[in-house]
């Protein structure tokens, strides 16, 4: 049993997909470069409906439609939407041959027969999903299957047999420019009339040709499929026509590459550990962003937010001329929550939330403090938040003693009054006392070993009549006010 | 009626005619400060709770421990909006700041926006919003409005956001407490934890959203 997967249409669809919704609405033409100049080659329904045909020049397609919208062909998009189609097939089996642009074949014989129209019915979906509307068939033969698929209205399926093969037109076989003719004067119009006359008789009067085109009537040539090796490399690259300057087009094009990503990841049973982004600018630059994924998904509502988050603080300082995304493959984490765990409820939402304060306050300022091992005075360094929370300890071994401090950063000069060597009277900017008890000196130093990085310093900590108490730190250069203790 | 007795009665009334508008108060949050947990239960949840810190010394710092501890033990996810920059994590055992994501904001405003886009995250229990330092006229700059902005953003979530500032300036906060004792210098011989638990603020003001309750 065999399938076949058709996009009526491909080379429009492939660029309507990327276009905005409103414009599939409108009459729509694809030229091609023929002999006498620019013909249509393709047109949408509404083109269609204005009297528009394939094969018309512009100009006599314009007499028919003013408003109509010409497109040429656009190959990389022709690639995008192929690729979209193979990787539908590929959610269904791993036999898939791409049989022409447009047009993937799929052997069906491993799929349990009470699976086959399912499925089908979902890669139809998968395709509707990501924009392009395709129809499909099912046959014991690869020809009957896309005879049926032809026949199919899109996002319907058609099961191709004898009965149905009998009176589709004899166009529906694409009989060669001279037998057309002598078909039509013996009064054969369709398959079944031509399938009906001797082989040997067709294959005597009209040659060669005569017995290909009975046969291809027939549709009941089995063939092997020459299948397409599923994609390892999960990247979608856009040149982009006209150059971008909003984020719209680049966020709708983006979604496009997500959704046809998300499927491949999908089919290859991996998730997505990282999202790549190289935006190509006008002034031969690039913007390149790595966004590491809290953890490995596959859904492209998170994979989008991702990179939406990211774009919306972006700016180029030249307008966007091509984009390439890849999806770093990884092996989808499969681990049962616990009871008491402290993991995260929505550990993308939090990311997002990150990125997002990130933004607002640079990403050097946001993060879990963690203390450097060292005594320089506030060595701390900030990380990503764990994904999960270790349970905490019973009780520290040295539990902290006092109040805390609160920093002052950076630290306040200060004028500092001794009486003998311990400070009376502090100065600073913002204001002044006396000192009524003091702590101290403690001694520290370290890296005396680095030219640049050593640090000696002595530290106090002083009791103000007006109340609160505060640490001073003395270095060669002076007095600091480090914080207050609070 | 007196004014006194008019009241609940308005909220019975409310009650009854408008169930779906009460809002369902959460579980309060433990501050591990039995001060604070033996009178209200903890930080309302979801509410805004304002601690003002008049005096210098006065254990704001503390109150953080306190409350970090406590929401550490839990396994809940806090965040610490630091207008000042001021946070001192060398003051801290490190195990006790694994569930603590720190911001270290420039300024009151943008420290406000910062917690107006952490309070709407579902994985966080307690955003701690720390405006001790926050200059006199940058607090008065923030508009009444963005305050109740943050205490709408709070209500669909089971969150507790807890702001220390200088003086009163949450017009909506649910709880507000003054701490204005200054500790001396020779409390930092004692342990940590043990003053955690001695702090005594003033309770300024304590509302119920809750209708039911509170009548």
């Amino acid at each position: 049993m065999f399938a076949v997967l058709r996009i009526p249409g491909f080379a429009l669809q492939a660029i309507l997909r990327v276009e905005p919704a409103a414009l599939a609405s409108q009459p729509v033409v694809l030229l091609a470069e023929g002999r006498r100049g620019a013909t249509v080659a393709l047109c949408n329904d509404a083109a269609q409906a204005a009297g528009v045909r394939p094969g018309h020049s512009v100009p006599r397609a314009q007499a028919h439609c003013p408003n109509l919208v010409v497109r040429t062909a656009q190959p990389a998009l022709e690639q995008e939407a192929e690729t979209a189609l193979l990787a539908a097939g590929f959610s269904i089996t791993p036999q898939v041959e791409l049989t022409a642009p447009g047009v993937c074949t799929l052997g069906l014989e491993h799929l349990p027969s009470h699976r086959r129209a399912p499925a089908v019915d979902r890669a139809l979906g998968e395709l509707a999903a990501l924009r392009l509307h395709a129809t499909a068939g099912f046959a014991a033969t690869p020809l009957l299957a896309l005879y049926a698929a032809r026949c199919a209205a899109p996002g319907r399926v058609v099961t191709g047999d004898r009965a149905f093969l009998a009176p589709l037109p004899i166009a529906t076989a694409e009989p060669p420019a001279d037998l057309a003719p002598i078909l039509t004067a013996w009064g054969i119009h369709t398959l079944g009339q031509l399938t009906a006359l001797p082989k040997s008789d067709v294959a005597q009067r009209l040659g060669r040709e005569g017995l290909a085109l009975w046969e291809r009537a027939a549709g009941a040539t089995i063939r092997p499929l020459n299948v397409v090796a599923p994609s390892r490399d999960f990247v979608a690259t856009y040149a982009c026509e006209h150059e971008m300057e909003t984020l719209e087009p680049l966020l709708f094009i983006l979604r496009r590459f997500v959704d046809r990503l998300a499927l491949e990841l999908r089919n290859a049973h991996q998730a997505a550990l990282a999202v790549e982004l190289e935006l190509n600018l006008a002034d031969d630059t690039r913007h390149t962003r790595s966004i590491r994924l809290p953890e490995p998904v596959t859904n492209p509502e998170l994979l989008f937010r991702a990179l939406q988050t990211h774009l919306e603080t972006v700016r180029t300082a030249a307008p966007i001329v091509g984009v390439q995304l890849r999806l770093e493959p990884g092996r989808s984490q499969v681990r049962q929550q616990g009871l008491f765990d402290g993991g995260l409820r929505d550990p993308h939402g939090f990311a997002d939330t990150l990125a997002r304060v990130m933004a607002l306050v640079g990403s050097d300022r946001v993060g879990r403090p963690m203390s450097l091992n060292t005594h320089r005075p506030d060595a701390f360094t900030l990380e990503a938040p764990p994904p999960a929370l270790a349970p905490l300890p019973d009780g520290f071994t040295h539990p902290p003693r006092g109040l805390a401090l609160r920093r002052f950063r950076p630290p306040a000069p200060a004028k500092v009054e001794l009486d003998g060597r311990t400070p009376a009277y502090v100065w600073t900017a913002e204001g002044e006392g006396a000192v009524v008890a003091t702590a101290g000196p403690w001694h520290s130093s370290g890296e005396w070993w680095e030219a640049y990085r050593h640090w000696q310093h002595e530290e106090w900590d002083v009791e103000f009549a007006a109340g609160g108490f505060y640490r001073l730190r003395r270095e060669p250069t002076g007095w600091l006010l480090e914080g207050e203790y609070d | 009626m007196s004014s006194s007795a008019s009241l609940p009665a308005l909220r019975q009334l409310l009650l009854e005619r408008f169930p779906s508008a009460v809002r369902s108060s959460g579980a309060a949050l433990a501050t591990g400060i039995p001060a604070i947990d033996e009178h209200t239960g903890g930080l309302p949840r979801p509410g805004l709770t304002e601690a003002v810190c008049t005096a210098p010394s006065c254990g704001s710092q503390l109150f953080l421990g306190q409350v970090l501890h406590s929401t550490r033990a839990q396994a809940l996810r806090v965040a610490l909006v630091d207008a000042g920059d001021a946070f001192d994590p060398g003051s801290w055992p490190g195990s006790l700041l694994e569930h603590l994501v720190w911001v270290r904001a420039r300024h009151a405003a943008e420290a406000m926006a910062a917690a107006d886009l952490l309070t709407r995250d579902s994985n966080l229990s307690l955003v701690v919003l720390d405006l001790r330092h926050a200059a006199r006229a940058d607090l008065r700059r923030i508009p009444a409005t963005q305050w109740y902005r943050l205490q709408r953003a709070i209500e669909p979530a089971t969150l507790a956001c807890l702001v220390f500032t200088p003086t009163t300036v949450v017009p909506c906060a649910q709880l507000r407490l003054e701490l204005s004792h200054s500790h001396r210098l020779a409390t930092q011989s004692s342990e940590r934890p043990r003053l955690g638990q001695d702090l005594a603020p003033t309770f300024l003001r304590q509302r119920s959203t809750n209708l039911a309750a509170a009548s």
